[in-house]
């Protein structure tokens, strides 16, 4: 079972490799919008590039606009992997 | 010396490369207004296009040498992205000899006074107030009438190593354009975002060879697009430091 530190570890790398984000910028708190800058083709990219990393779907019965922070994102991946390991 | 050349940048080249923007727009603003509507658009671009090339017959002279390398341009329209650190960048595409280019900028442009009149005359697009799916529609229609399109995947002049935004390429990607990179070095040195101190800088302009849709494909194709366009150009421009 991945652990929510492993989670966090490993989107905070994708983050960094594909979008360029420096780790001061990758606060838990952050809006994906407002402080990292990401457009709404960033946003789909950033989905493609997560589901490749995890191995889940994200894109399929959920609403992604809720996730607003970099929290919120973390905490959409850990229940989706829980929900995978079910 | 360097303080003598950077006044007489300012206040003698930079004046008369005002005036030369202000003094072609008052005389071309009557014929291309009896231009036809059909016909206004392109007499619009072709004009920005001589302005530009004016602007950067006053680089010429405010720098320490300015140098073009130029590349045989793709068939057809193509997707020509750059890196953006100063007010110059914008005219310096002219000097390749691009003359009919649909730029997609932010919205504040547009405000801009006197500008605004030529930005909408000439059928650029607004970033920020035009949806993704409007963009598609309005290139589409644009690359029919023979236009490039050009973009900044920076979007803003503070950081000449920002990451380059993937819509130009996904652009490209959805017409099947191919993409030119173009590296611009020198410019953020003559006149950084917020000065009005023209510095007397060597310039160099360079384009590379296309990059074909085709050659990136999958679902990040387009990303994969933006990280090798921006590799090619910030390897140059680091070079030229």
């Amino acid at each position: 079972m991945i652990t929510r530190e492993e989670i966090i570890k490993q989107t905070n790398e994708a983050l960094k490799k594909e979008f360029e984000f420096k780790d001061d910028q990758l606060l838990p708190t952050a809006q994906l919008r407002d402080d990292l800058g990401l457009d709404s083709l960033d946003a789909v990219d950033m989905v493609v590039v997560l589901e490749q990393k995890f191995g889940v779907t994200l894109r399929q019965g959920y609403d992604l606009r809720t996730i607003v922070t970099l929290n919120d994102l973390y905490d959409f991946i850990e229940k989706l992997a829980r929900t995978h390991q079910k | 010396m360097e303080c003598l050349r950077t006044c007489f940048n300012t206040f003698v080249i930079g004046g008369a490369a005002i005036g030369w923007l202000v003094m072609s727009t008052l005389i071309a603003a009557p014929f291309l207004w009896l231009t036809s509507s059909a016909k206004r658009d392109r007499a619009v671009r072709k004009f920005v296009y001589i302005q530009s090339r004016g602007i950067v017959f006053f680089m010429r002279l405010a720098s320490k040498g300015l140098s073009v390398e130029k590349q045989a341009r793709p068939e057809g329209s193509c997707v020509i992205v750059a890196n953006h650190a100063s007010a110059l960048d914008l005219y310096t595409i002219s000097a390749f000899g691009f003359d009919n280019i649909i730029y997609i900028t932010k919205g504040w442009v547009f405000k801009l006074p006197f500008f605004h009149y030529v930005m909408n005359g000439a059928g650029y697009i607004d970033a920020e107030k035009t949806s993704p799916e409007q963009i598609l529609a309005q290139c589409k229609t644009a690359i029919e009438k023979g236009c490039d399109i050009m973009f900044f995947p920076q979007g803003s002049r503070k950081d000449p190593h920002a990451r380059f935004k993937s819509g130009a390429f996904y652009l490209a990607e959805q017409l099947n354009l191919p993409i030119v990179p173009v590296a611009i070095t020198g410019t953020r040195k003559m006149l950084p975002a917020g000065s009005f101190v023209i510095k007397p800088a060597k310039i160099v302009l360079k384009m590379f060879p296309a990059i074909y849709p085709k050659d990136y494909t999958g679902e990040l194709g387009h990303l994969r697009m933006a990280q090798a366009a921006k590799k090619q150009i910030m390897d140059f421009f680091d070079k030229q430091l």
